[in-house]
């Protein structure tokens, strides 16, 4: 078989079997745009993000942390200025690179506010935070009063439907219509200033931000498995850091005891935070493994989102990215298609459950690999796209193909055996006649044996067409064609099959000198075309036994009619009487054979009785009504 | 040629395809029955649809013929017509003038079980074999060329009216009794008996004497 073919069959093969699986495919990209599958997606894509290998301490970050122990000790809640201005003080003693003030400050807390006032008012490298976006209940916080507006960032943050975050917010208009950074971006900058590198807009995106050469990528609404997610103001997608320990926390105790090494905080970001639960300063992820899964502090959380953007500026750490629109559904389709063929190349359910156990652990693998390298790329529609196909539907088409296959080998039997009832009912019964008379010759022909021969050689051939499978698709269209004839009414098909027997040149038909016929409209609503076709060549068998065994007869009458509720067919002759045992059983044999096969498939009864005064009947009865017995 | 009483006025169809064979057979007719009103019709289609609104007393048609018109002759559409003829009007008058009467044999049983006349002519016979022929249909005579005959063959019921009238000498009324059919159903029985014996009218002889001569010749009768 030439390769055209061959592709041009297996693309036949996959227009019949794969358009569910197509649909399959077609129905999971419809789940996901209309977001059936975010949160999925998103659950898988935080699972991924904390089975990261640890990665090392950020060293760039030191958060202090205002412990539930520290506000037990000072005995005040919130913390005074007067301790925060101490804290502040003793920092820069430290000279940090920069420090965050993650507490809000709006309202004096005395006592020392006029010292907090004075010193947010002389140093530069302090950043406070205002809550920028109104909460439910419609406030916002303002920044301590005494801070430059340029010192001040957002703390605001953007949760998922679940509550987690998963994306950092770096800028945005506030109701009043006035550009504010977040906190995260004001540090980040306020650090990477010190370093030489410059807030820019980006290049490929000229609304994104850009340091040097780091861009950071905008999140869209359906940036990676998000669907229509609110994607207002200047937001990334937050790559936390993984590990137990990213940063190094201090208590407010350990700075004010001054057990520190200064190599820790000289140069560095210090992020100043309330780290109790009572305060309630806290952030979930799902993406941060920890002692109290999903949940950290504030502060800490916004160590995650300026260590990414550092590192990624200085360490070349990816930052998270996804693919345009287009390559992700070309993925998803991959993989589906991947699974259609599975259900395709692989037919033994195990080899499909192994074959798909490999393609599940490499997509999974491949995803993994992606997000390490800083790719988030749709799992979950390509894995259900993967497994539907490979064990679900697809699989269940191609297996009934296979069935609809092998019922075609079975009509191509049918075929094999009716060309062999051909040349049993044609050129073998003229050769029995030929050699029966050639037995009954005193002088024995020389040429019998080579009769005998051929006898037999004609014989062998059934057995071995029984065992042929033939694949050939004409066998097929011959097969309809005959289908076809077959559509006649069959009682004009029987008449049309006495009419052509009855001109064989069989040595008693031609004597015969009165012919009784009647041919009348039988019920073949249950009939299948093999049934019809069995009952013609039951009809041209009878009459071919008369040709060839009933001697003298002179009168032949054959009837297919409706008696009662009997259907019969009947051949009688008025000849010798042939021996009811068979001269030559074998032939006899397989046509008697066949006559009582189709008597048991119509559920009749076949019968082969003396006439009266002389001859021979030959009769095949079937209900006409029922039908339950060998409807298919 | 006797012609037979015409009651009222009598109506011929022919149907031929050909305009010129046509209007031969329809100027032969016309000198033969110069009051019976003849139409014609060129195809299957229109022919059924003449048959449907006259009710003719005789159609006299070919086997080879277009459907509708536009479309190509076919043997196959011809020998339709007629089956769906002999169907729908089982008493209908029938005179088929072909060239390929042998296909006819298709259509064996239907023919069989036709109650009207039945006569085939080939085209290529004279035209006094023409007249025969629509004059026996309109007898509701059978006349079938040996060729289709195949042989001696009967149907059952043929042989019992056989059986009753020559070896009970029964009559056509106690036959019909006896068979539990029609008068006219027996009348029709002969006529197909006829055919098969070769036993056509003859002024000088008597038909019934002459179909039992032959059955015992043919040894119908034992």
């Amino acid at each position: 078989m030439g390769a055209f073919s061959a592709i041009k069959k297996e693309i036949a093969v996959w227009r019949r079997g794969a358009l569910p699986g197509l649909v399959v495919l077609v129905g999971v990209i419809i789940a996901r745009l209309t977001g059936s599958l975010q949160f999925l997606e998103l659950v898988t894509f935080d699972k991924f993000l904390r089975l990261r290998p640890p990665e090392p301490l950020d060293e760039r970050i030191v958060i202090v942390g205002i412990t539930e122990a520290d506000i037990q000790r000072t005995r005040t809640y919130p913390i005074s200025d007067r301790d925060i201005a101490a804290l502040l003080q003793r920092l820069q003693t430290y000279q940090p690179a920069a420090i965050g003030l993650d507490i809000v400050r709006d309202i004096p807390v005395e006592p020392g506010h006029a010292t907090l006032a004075s010193l947010f008012r002389t140093t530069q490298n302090v950043i406070g935070v205002e809550v920028a976006f109104p909460d439910r209940s419609g406030y916002t916080v303002a920044p301590p009063p005494a801070l430059p507006s340029e010192q001040v960032g957002f703390a605001d943050s953007v949760l998922d439907a679940d509550g987690y975050q998963r994306r950092s917010l770096l800028g945005a208009h506030n109701p009043q219509q006035e550009y504010r950074f977040s906190f995260t971006l004001q540090v980040a900058e306020r650090y990477l200033a010190k370093q030489g590198i410059e807030l820019e807009n980006g290049i490929r995106d000229v609304e994104a931000m850009r340091f040097g050469s780091t861009e950071l990528t905008r999140v869209q609404p359906n940036s990676g498995g998000y669907v229509r997610a609110d994607s207002g103001g200047n937001q990334i997608l937050l790559n936390v850091r993984s590990g137990a320990t990213p940063f190094r926390v201090l208590s407010l105790t350990q700075i004010q005891t001054g057990q520190v090494d200064p190599a820790w905080l000289r140069g560095r970001i210090v992020l100043i935070g309330v780290m109790s639960f009572s305060a309630k300063d806290l952030a979930s992820s799902g993406a941060i493994a920890g002692i109290n899964p999903g949940q950290v502090y504030g502060v800490e959380m916004q160590a995650h989102a300026i260590s990414q953007i550092l590192s990624a500026m200085l360490d070349q750490r990816p930052l998270l990215r996804v693919w345009h629109e287009g390559w992700e559904y070309g993925w998803i389709v991959a993989w589906g298609l991947l699974g259609i063929s599975l259900g395709r190349f692989l037919q033994s359910p195990w080899k499909i459950l192994l074959g798909l156990g490999v393609a599940v652990a490499s997509l999974m693998g491949i995803g993994y690999g992606l997000i390490l390298l800083g790719w988030w790329v749709p799992i979950v529609p390509a894995l259900l796209g993967l497994v539907l196909n490979g064990i679900g539907l697809t699989a269940a088409l191609f297996y009934r193909h296979e069935q609809e296959l092998r019922l075609r080998l079975e009509e191509r039997q049918f075929v094999i055996e009716q060309t062999f009832n051909a040349i049993h009912s044609g050129p073998l019964q003229t050769l029995v006649s030929t050699l029966r008379k050639a037995q009954t010759e005193k002088n024995l022909s020389p040429v019998l044996p080579d009769l005998q021969r051929l006898s037999q050689e004609l014989r062998t051939i059934y057995a071995s067409v029984q065992r042929e499978a033939i694949a050939d698709e004409a066998h097929l269209q011959m097969h309809s064609a005959i289908d076809l004839a077959l559509q006649a009414p069959l009682h004009d098909l029987l008449y049309t099959v006495y009419c052509n027997t009855l001109e064989r040149d069989l040595p008693h038909l031609q004597a015969l000198k009165v012919k009784i016929v009647q041919f009348d409209p039988l019920n073949t609503r249950h009939l299948r075309l093999e049934h019809k076709r069995g009952l013609c060549r039951f009809l041209e068998e009878a009459l071919c036994n008369v040709g060839k065994y009933a001697v003298g007869a002179t009168k032949l009458t054959v009837i297919c009619t409706q008696e009662d509720q009997q259907q019969v067919i009947r051949v009688s002759d008025n000849g010798m009487g042939e021996p009811l045992e068979p001269t030559l059983p074998s032939t006899r044999g397989l046509g008697t054979q066949l006559a009582k096969n189709l008597a048991k498939q119509l559920g009749g009864t076949f019968r082969r009785y003396p006439n009266q005064p002389k001859g021979t009947v030959c009769e095949l009865t079937w209900s006409a009504t029922r039908s339950w017995f060998w409807q298919r | 040629m006797s012609q037979i009483p015409q009651p009222q006025k009598q109506t011929f169809l022919v149907v031929d395809d050909h305009a010129l064979v046509l209007d031969g057979t329809l100027s032969i007719l016309k000198q033969a029955y110069p009051e019976v009103d003849i139409l014609t019709a060129q195809t299957a289609e229109e022919a059924l649809k003449q048959t449907e609104q006259t009710d003719p007393d005789l159609v006299i048609l070919d086997l080879v013929m277009p459907d509708t018109i536009g479309e190509t002759a076919q043997a196959n559409s011809g020998l339709q017509l007629l089956k769906t003829l002999m169907e729908l009007h089982p008493k209908l008058n029938l005179v088929v003038q072909s060239a390929h009467t042998r296909t006819l044999i298709w259509l064996k049983s239907t023919i069989d079980n036709h109650m009207g006349g039945f006569t085939v002519v080939d085209k290529s016979q004279p035209v006094k074999d023409l007249l025969t022929m629509v004059d026996w249909a309109l007898r509701e005579r059978t006349y079938t060329p040996k060729e289709i005959r195949n042989g001696l063959q009967l149907k059952p019921a043929w042989m019992q009216v056989l059986q009753f009238a020559f070896q009970e000498s029964l009559q056509d009324t106690a036959i019909a009794k006896r068979m539990n059919v029609s008068e006219r159903t027996v009348q029709y029985y002969w006529s197909k008996i006829r055919d098969v014996l070769e036993v056509y009218p003859d002024e000088d002889k008597n038909l019934r004497i002459q179909t039992e001569v032959r059955a015992r010749e043919a040894g119908l009768l034992d």
